[in-house]
């Protein structure tokens, strides 16, 4: 428990109390329920809650009934308000925020008993709720609103004139599964609709957060009221997990493909389905067949290969195939029937789907889950294991990493097994409860220009000044100064996203109406776009871009090393030339960010001697060739590495500050790229690095913006195609690059390399 | 409209005047005694109003930028209308009052139309009763001096309704309130009354308590209005008149499927209203000169309208023409502001050069320091400068020993915003949660001056 204010005690005889203070028909379903006593939680959320006025996070585990923990004191000052007498006024009272329309559905049903005692109706509203239902809010708003922030970006578009009147009685906010919306373009987008809230009600309403625990509670406090971080009231409970885990980490040799002769180019590497593919994917038909399951992939071209094969095992079995792909470039009709599917008990169903659409689809709770190539963040991993297990059940959770066969040639990365490390840091990190630091520093310019339509369309037109004062200055989006929005008003008039009238207010241009008046609009979210590989006009495949990619720096794809030739954002397209150099490591784009806690756990793991129990016998055999690889390097004190006519640097660093070094070092003129966990350096001698490093290292850090203007690629979230450079710079330095910590990180690599 | 200074105005006249204009809305009396200028364009709605008065039609498109008095001619027009024994309706449109629209806001534009609803006896608005009871008693009148039954009168007179559109239900709306007002029935009429008015939302609702099938609802809105305009008629008025204010609304809709099919029951006027086909049916729509120009969202977007709508390409250099559908006031200049503010001081010392607190030395020196605290807009866009001046004459009569030229100087003028989007006050934090973490961090003051001037 930690920013504790007075008004919340800890006093146990308070606590004990906390029961009578709640309203008599909550007590009644209390008792329905057959409960002894409140948990807990629930008993030390009472007070802060019926206060009124405190914003409060309640952070526990899973089933450990944090929901009801904010819903009992909420019911009850609802339904003390209602027996006060009196004329009930109109509007909703609650409103209740979830990212997935699977856990609202789940709320509605759960929240129809306890609200009916208290005479107060349910309503919720997401993509799929239709009609009466629909209509209910906006003839008599009233009681408890479930929504998704789409949703509520939707009310906010099409009904703006009417939102003072649906809100104009809210009491409570409640925002369900916040740890997944802190830092990300949806999150970003949720502030300012609460924000929007709150400026059309004119008042402050209390936010109550449901959340995972976090070590340090700074960003989740400051997330959910920005600005007042420091006066939000953190219920942490002690409770420990109660949900059972099984756990366990298959390795994969990838002994199909040879890599001695040049396989011919244009054979993908998908197509040709080598040995551990097919190992993974008969143990995932023997083992998850007949139950319902999600198997996650980091990519799409994978999703497509997992399900072929299944399929295709699936036929030689003569049995009907129970493995569908779901991923961002299937038709949505196909997305909704394997949904439809999953949803249903009678049918067995296995969903093989990719990262980037965990968080906007509904396919409920599964059997198990599993995972597919190294994982990339402890939330992430979490995030999906959670699907697992909500019955009541142990989540089950199989992660499957395959590392390549290793003869005479066999570059160091590969040597290293850095994948099967990277997965069991993260697992190991996620047993200890640790989580990544949310990544804060983002401007959130795409949702921003979302934002800035969407209050447009609420108001009929707004003024520059309003739009700034709303949004940013008194609004989430701080971090955007009156220059920086000023930039963003030109660069979107500039591609028809707003016009202005003559007496200044700004509407929504010819591109800005279409936008506007497509459904797609009130999503901030969108899932990461993949760049086209092209090499003499022959398509190589596609990649999830996650690492900075300059003209000149060095690729893998395909088992296979390319300089960039040349990049057009535009289209999306990456052109390459076959690069000369020795055989390069098979590196796997995870699709996201790396923290600096997972890579120092990695080096830790390479440092220890333990075996963790939930290793199969393959992927302790594995493990172990990693680390007489990191003692054969001396890799315990050296971070580079010479490999014939390149140098290999280990930063030991997450991706933001990796990736700052690479480009770093490209504009210092050494050609680089990076892969995964090391940056190569081409063509350089370690003398030479070493002159180069020490002359970054002699300057003062350099300017974030700058360096990000040398990146060709900025694009990243849904409306980024409207900024111009400078502002794509601007938010890519914010988001993507450190480098205050690159030049400390350099430090450490000079000082090492001076020891050797 | 010309007026003599040395008329005396009526107390009630001069307070309501100076009331609604120092609360910055548009006075609905009065208006002949501060109108400047603009003579012409007067001419040219009067020649309109008389047509309608004939059983003609007419429609009007005033377009002026924002605060060049288009809601001020609208009323004055509109006070002349009602002088002729017209029956006017006034509404202005807001996203939730429109023409068109299919989620309710065309039935509350009708709605807004009807509560306004003024005759000469009734300027105020709430007229639809005293219409309807006309429409009675007029019938009762003719039944005494032919010795038919009112009943058949009436009956006969609503036969000429039904032609018209949806007029079957119409007819059997007005039927009921004879109905009631021969049966004593006050529930009847009331319900007839709130019929004609739109507010009966259900069809269920109108079934139960009047026995119709239909109620006014988004696709008849302007089906009702021809009725009404026949009904007024045949009450003894000599017509409707329609008046549409803040037609930028439409301008402003993000839908461009809604703001098109707003534009497309304007073209179904302007056809109807040129064709001749709507009898004693007058429309006045003002809005700003980008609702009817822009290329890509206004009037002219829509190349049906842009074709009726173009102005006459001679009328430039100093030409008019007053009988085109588009009406454009200029803004006012120093000079006519100028003759505004002594009328103002005029009405405020009751028509009584006497009781005059300024002398015209003292108009001149505070629009000096009009021209250097807010620039040109204090001519152009008059309503914050009429407000100062109207609170300095106001200071001046209460406090004769005052002078002027002490107090201009210190006069402040407000700015004006959208209340909604401005940021929630720091008071309404809790006020022990602020005491209890000093460190609280709020941001900086943006600088943002260079946003309230923002042009693309």
């Amino acid at each position: 428990m930690m920013n504790s204010l007075p008004s919340v005690s800890d006093d146990p005889a308070e606590i004990g109390r906390a029961f009578d203070r709640l309203d008599g028909s909550v007590k009644r379903w209390i008792w329905d329920q057959g409960w002894t006593e409140l948990r807990d939680t629930q008993a030390r959320a009472v007070a802060p809650i019926l206060d009124g006025q405190l914003d409060v996070i309640i952070s526990a585990a899973t089933a450990s009934g944090k929901t009801e923990a904010a819903w009992l004191p909420i019911i009850s000052a609802l339904a003390a308000q209602r027996s006060e007498g009196g004329e009930v006024l109109a509007g909703v009272k609650a409103l209740y925020v979830s990212p997935l329309k699977a856990l609202i559905n789940d709320q509605y049903n759960r929240l129809q008993s306890l609200c009916e005692l208290a005479g107060l109706p349910v309503n919720r509203r997401h993509g799929d709720v239709v009609g009466a239902e629909r209509r209910a809010l906006s003839t008599a708003p009233d009681g408890v609103l479930l929504i998704t922030p789409e949703s509520l970006e939707a009310l906010f578009v099409l009904q703006g004139t009417h939102i003072p009147a649906i809100f104009a009685s809210l009491s409570y906010v409640v925002i369900d599964e916040m740890h997944s919306f802190i830092g990300s373009e949806r999150g970003a987008q949720l502030q300012s609709l609460l924000n929007r809230i709150e400026l059309a009600t004119r008042r402050r309403i209390p936010r109550i957060g449901l959340s995972a625990t976090f070590a340090d509670f700074t960003a989740a406090s400051d997330f959910i009221r920005p600005n007042y971080g420091p006066e939000v009231c953190i219920i942490d409970s002690a409770d420990t997990d109660t949900t059972d885990l099984q756990l366990q980490l298959r390795g994969y040799v990838d002994a199909g493909k040879s890599f001695d002769a040049d396989p011919p180019p244009d054979v993908d590497e998908d197509e040709v389905h080598s040995v551990d593919k097919r190992a993974i994917a008969e143990h995932l038909f023997n083992t998850l067949r007949g139950k319902d399951n999600l198997v996650f992939a980091n990519s799409r071209a994978a999703v497509e290969a997992y399900t072929d094969l299944l399929e295709q095992i699936s036929v030689a079995h003569r049995v009907p195939n129970e493995f569908m792909p779901h991923h961002g470039n299937l038709s949505k009709q196909f997305r909704e029937d394997v949904e439809r599917r999953l949803k249903a008990g009678d049918t067995p169903t296995t969903a093989v789907c990719t990262s980037t659409l965990e968080m906007g689809i509904d396919i409920g709770s599964a059997d198990s889950v599993a995972q597919i190539g190294a994982p990339h963040s402890v939330s992430a991993l979490r995030q999906r294991l959670g699907r697992s297990g909500r019955r009541g059940q142990p989540s089950v959770l199989r992660i499957y990493v395959s590392e390549p066969e290793i003869d005479s040639r066999t570059n160091i990365l590969d040597r290293l097994r850095s994948d099967l490390f990277q997965a069991t840091a993260i697992v190991e990190l996620m047993l200890e409860k640790w989580y990544e630091p949310p990544n804060v520093a983002g401007l959130h310019l795409s949702t921003l220009i979302q934002q800035v339509l969407s209050v447009i369309a609420q108001h009929s037109g707004a003024f520059a000044k309003q739009l700034f004062s709303a949004l940013c200055s008194n609004g989430p989006f701080r971090h955007v100064t009156a220059e920086m929005f000023t930039q963003l008003l030109r660069d979107l008039a500039e591609h028809e996203i707003i016009t202005q009238s003559t007496d200044g207010t700004l509407l929504p241009g010819r591109i800005g109406e279409a936008l506007l008046n497509h459904y797609s609009f009130y999503a901030a979210f969108q899932s990461v776009e993949e760049y086209r590989l092209m090499a003499d006009s022959r398509v190589l495949g596609t990649i999830p871009v996650d690492y900075p990619i300059l003209v000149g720096s060095m690729m893998i794809f395909a088992g296979k090393r390319w300089r960039v030739v040349a990049i057009d954002a535009p289209s999306k397209t990456i052109q390459l030339t076959r690069a000369a150099g020795g055989k390069a490591p098979v590196f796997h784009s995870s699709g996201g960010e790396i923290a600096d806690g997972i890579r120092q756990k990695m080096r830790h793991l390479y440092e220890s001697d333990c075996v963790p129990a939930y290793l199969d016998h393959e992927s302790v055999q594995l493990v172990q060739q990693g680390r007489s690889t990191y003692r054969q390097y001396r890799l315990a004190t050296g971070q580079v590495v010479q490999a014939g006519n390149d140098c290999i640097i280990f930063p030991w660093r997450g991706s933001r500050i990796t990736n700052t070094i690479s480009v770093m070092l490209t504009v210092g003129g050494i050609k680089t790229g990076v892969d995964g966990l090391s940056i190569s350096c081409h063509d350089v001698q370690l003398d030479e690095l070493y002159a180069a490093l020490a002359d970054i290292s002699a300057m003062d850090p350099p300017d974030g913006i700058e360096l990000a203007s040398e990146v060709p690629m900025k694009i990243f979230d849904k409306n980024d195609q409207f900024l111009g450079e400078r502002l794509l710079s601007q938010a890519y330095a914010a988001r993507d690059l450190d480098p205050v910590g690159a030049t400390d990180a350099i430090s450490l690599i000079l000082d090492s390399m001076l020891q050797d | 409209m010309t007026d003599d200074p040395t008329t005396a105005i009526r107390p009630r006249d001069r307070d309501t005047l100076l009331q609604a204009l120092r609360t910055g809305v548009v006075p609905r009396v009065g208006q002949q005694y501060i109108q400047v200028g603009r003579a012409n364009e007067v001419q040219a709605l009067v020649s309109d109003i008389n047509r309608i008065a004939d059983g003609g039609s007419g429609v009007r498109f005033v377009i002026g930028e924002y605060g060049s008095g288009k809601t001020f001619f609208l009323n004055l027009v509109r006070s002349i209308a009602l002088q002729q024994k017209l029956v006017t309706v006034h509404a202005d449109l807001s996203p939730d009052r429109r023409l068109q629209a299919t989620g309710g806001q065309a039935r509350s534009l009708y709605a807004e139309l009807m509560r306004n609803m003024a005759t000469r006896a009734k300027p105020d608005g709430g007229a639809m009763s005293n219409v309807v009871e006309r429409f009675i008693s007029e019938a009762l009148k003719e039944a005494q001096e032919t010795g038919r039954t009112p009943e058949s009168i009436i009956r006969s007179r609503l036969d000429q309704l039904t032609e018209l559109t949806g007029g079957y239900d119409f007819a059997e709306v007005v039927a009921k309130y004879w109905q009631g007002f021969d049966t004593g029935n006050e529930q009847l009429k009331m319900d007839a009354v709130r019929w004609l008015r739109g507010e009966f939302s259900t069809r269920t609702d109108a079934r139960a308590a009047l026995g119709v099938r239909t109620i006014i609802d988004d696709a008849n809105v302007y089906d009702q209005l021809k009725l009404l305009a026949l009904f007024v008629r045949l009450a003894g008025f000599s017509g409707l008149l329609v008046c549409l204010d803040e037609m930028v609304n439409l301008y402003k809709l993000a839908n461009s499927q809604a703001r098109n099919s707003n534009y497309e029951q304007i073209l179904r006027i302007i056809n109807d209203a040129t064709q001749g086909t709507a009898n004693g049916l007058g429309f006045i729509m003002g809005g700003t000169p980008d609702f009817l120009m822009d290329p890509r969202r206004g009037l002219y977007s829509y190349s049906a309208l842009q074709s009726r709508l173009a102005e006459n390409s001679y009328a430039t250099n100093g030409l008019v023409d007053y009988t085109g559908p588009v009406i454009r006031l200029a803004n006012l200049s120093p000079e006519d502001f100028y003759v505004l503010l002594t009328k103002l001081r005029n009405v405020q010392a009751g028509g009584d050069p006497a009781n005059y607190t300024i002398t015209d030395d003292g108009i001149r020196s505070f629009m000096g320091h009009c021209a250097t605290r807010i620039g040109d807009s204090y001519f152009r866009t008059p309503r914050n400068s009429i407000k100062g001046f109207l609170d300095l004459l106001a200071v001046l009569e209460q406090n004769p020993d005052q002078d002027w030229s002490d107090l201009i100087p210190q006069l402040e003028f407000e700015t004006e915003s959208n209340p909604d989007l401005e940021p929630l006050p720091e008071a309404d934090l809790p006020d022990k949660v602020t005491e209890i973490s000093p460190q609280v961090t709020v941001t900086e003051p943006p600088q943002d001056d260079e946003l309230t001037s923002f042009r693309l």
